[in-house]
């Protein structure tokens, strides 16, 4: 079943959208081609495939691709399908491959960039149109792809903006993660968490720049994070994190939403980073980088305070304490989340140790922090099929986001600019440029 | 970073035997099954006073994990993050835990390695873990506990390691210990 673009027009509205954009499978399939097919989404980071025939699968969208090194050092990413019977050609995972993909099924090779290598028995493909130089015999490459500072996106799309206008004001944040590095270079380290929420996509990335919720939502983990604290009379890093949302409201709206085109943002930082000088790893942290680049450089690369940033379509990078949620939609009521931990290459190992425990207590599946958080999503999951009313609410300071040059600020932390932000892009994308709106246009309508 | 800290021995390969008397592995048996109940029926209290105080509970990320430090884990708690858990779990607005998990295991082929280096009861045994909130989960795998003898007699737990078949799946939330 096809949705009209009438239809899909009218979901979105300046302050509210319709509550099937969340629940109605045929929308979740517009949304497959319209963004997943269009957008550059990102595959992995490059030192997921250190080696020749490194390879590392995934699912853009609703497609199974696998990133694979070649031997020239090029990054790839292949639709993981055999072309003679539509095997998938490598098992889900990570592996290596060797100098070429081989099909279980029937032995078909092809090179690492995807194009035939050999068929057994050729004789009996004589006569036929067989050619091992036509695409139709060949593992099908992505569109295009691109890396930026070893980030790898791919877009289904033959045409579009390249992936530098694509990210637009959000490359910083991907700039930041890299040179928190003394040498400027990040890797995947330390193992990726997979988590299941039950619920929509679109619902994580509006909580992500949720100020809102956090001292609601999560005071069971904040509560408990304070006694804890109390009874051993001191706050360590571990307990830290966990006591971040319980902050007043004051303190939310004072923070700075950023948002760009293409329902990208970012959110102002949490933790105080002249805190962070005071305890010994920032310290050692920032001695580092200064030894590299000077106290002044290494002041600006650690004072970038950037809680989470959002590319819509691929996630969430955290800067500050180098993960990479990414947001893999599974089906409409079902995402996957990869949490990536990055090691910057050069800093000091306490560095990457503060990462890991980030991960495990914010980020994995035991963590006692975002159990609350899915199941609220869950609930919006649920009560949006219940007939209690079609709209659902971004009305929080309307009209009152200021424009900028790249993109738009919230005059207050609480606005639910993000959310409005994501909801243009996410409109533009699925008419399909039938009725374009400018960015601006779209945010001039809604201080109407 | 205490948390992380490295000196803290975490492998679970017998290095010397240990006596196998029948009292022994009898009260290893009655120990494992009462922590197995204590989680059953949400005690939370008595199942953190299992511990001894730098005891440590670990279910890997990975199957055949050599460490915690290197590398992410489903979970790595001290006492301090065991403690947060059980607040968390028991605080009127975890609105996750409405409804609460609800959990039934099965242990069996329960076994006595051997010591580790510090003398500590290294035993193995397997569990099935029936879980439900909205919907029923199975957990299965492998278990070690490092075990110290106290001066009353029993047994606290030094590390409970919980090697999970399906560790490097995809996971919705774990909310309660396994």
């Amino acid at each position: 079943m096809t949705v009209s673009s009438r239809t899909l027009a009218g979901l979105v509205r300046a302050d509210s959208v319709h509550r099937s954009v969340y629940t109605d499978p045929a929308i979740f399939e517009l949304e497959m081609q319209r963004i997943y097919g269009q957008a550059w989404i990102y595959v992995g980071h490059e030192s997921q495939v250190p080696t020749t025939g490194d390879y590392h699968t995934t699912r853009l969208g609703d497609q199974d691709v696998v990133m694979v090194r070649a031997a020239d050092g090029r990054v790839h990413v292949l639709y993981n399908r055999c072309p003679h019977k539509g095997a998938q050609v490598v098992a889900d995972g990570d592996g290596c491959t060797g100098k070429f993909f081989r099909c279980p099924y029937h032995a078909w090779t092809f090179k690492l960039d995807g194009s035939h290598l050999a068929a057994p028995l050729k004789d009996g493909l004589a006569g036929t149109c067989y050619d091992p130089v036509r695409p139709d015999f060949s593992m099908r490459r992505l569109a295009r792809v691109d890396s930026y500072r070893g980030f790898v996106f791919a877009s289904q799309a033959a045409d579009g903006p390249d992936l530098v206008t694509f990210l637009g004001g959000v490359a910083s944040s991907i700039d930041n993660l890299c040179d928190r590095s003394p040498q400027g270079e990040v890797e995947v380290a330390g193992g990726v968490f997979r988590v299941l929420q039950p619920a929509n996509w679109k619902i994580f990335y509006e909580n992500l720049h949720d100020t809102m919720h956090a001292r609601v939502t999560h005071e069971s983990s904040v509560v408990a994070a304070r006694e804890q604290s109390r009874q051993l009379g001191e706050l360590p890093f571990e307990l830290l994190i966990m006591t971040g949302n319980g902050e007043p409201y004051e303190f939310w709206e004072k923070l700075e939403l950023r948002a760009y085109r293409n329902g990208h943002g970012y959110m102002e930082g949490i933790f105080d980073p002249a805190a962070a000088t005071r305890d010994p790893v920032s310290r050692a942290h920032f001695e580092v980088l200064a030894g590299v680049h000077g106290e002044d450089r290494a002041r600006a690369i650690l004072g970038m305070n950037r809680h989470n940033t959002i590319i819509y379509g691929s996630g969430s990078p955290h800067t500050v304490f180098q993960q990479f949620r990414v947001i893999r939609p599974l089906s409409v009521d079902r995402t996957l989340v990869e949490i990536q931990v990055f090691r910057l290459v050069g800093a000091p190992p306490a560095v990457f140790e503060r990462a890991l425990i980030y991960a495990n207590l914010i980020n994995s599946p035991s963590s006692i922090v975002m159990p609350d958080d899915v199941e609220v999503y869950r609930r919006c999951q649920q009560g949006n099929r219940a007939r209690g009313g079609d709209w659902v609410s971004q009305h929080r300071y309307l009209g009152k986001d200021k424009a900028l040059d790249d993109g738009m600020v919230s005059i207050n932390g609480t606005s639910e600019l993000p959310m409005r932000n994501q909801f243009a892009a996410w409109r533009a994308y699925m008419l399909c440029g039938e009725h374009p709106r400018e960015y601006d246009e779209e945010a001039t309508h809604a201080a109407a | 970073m205490r948390l992380l800290d490295r000196d803290f021995d975490v492998s679970v390969a017998a290095v010397a035997g240990a006596e196998h008397s029948e009292p022994t592995l009898r009260s290893v048996e009655h120990f494992l099954f009462h922590e197995a109940r204590l989680l059953d029926e949400r005690r939370f209290d008595e199942w953190l006073a299992l511990w001894v105080d730098d005891g440590r509970y670990w279910v890997p990320r990975f199957p055949g994990q050599t460490d915690p430090f290197e590398q992410i884990s489903l979970f790595w708690e001290d006492k301090v993050l065991r403690e947060a858990r059980v607040r968390r779990l028991e605080h009127a607005r975890a609105w996750s835990q409405q409804p609460p998990t609800r959990s039934s295991r099965m242990l069996g082929n329960i076994g006595i390695e051997g010591l580790d280096a510090a003398g500590h009861l290294v035993v193995r045994s397997v569990f099935h873990l029936t879980e439900w909130r909205h919907a029923q989960r199975h957990l299965a795998g492998t278990v070690f506990h490092k075990l110290a003898t106290t001066e009353v007699g029993g047994w606290k737990i030094v590390l409970k390691r919980v090697d999970l078949v399906n560790c490097d799946d995809m996971f919705g939330n774990l909310e309660v210990f396994i």
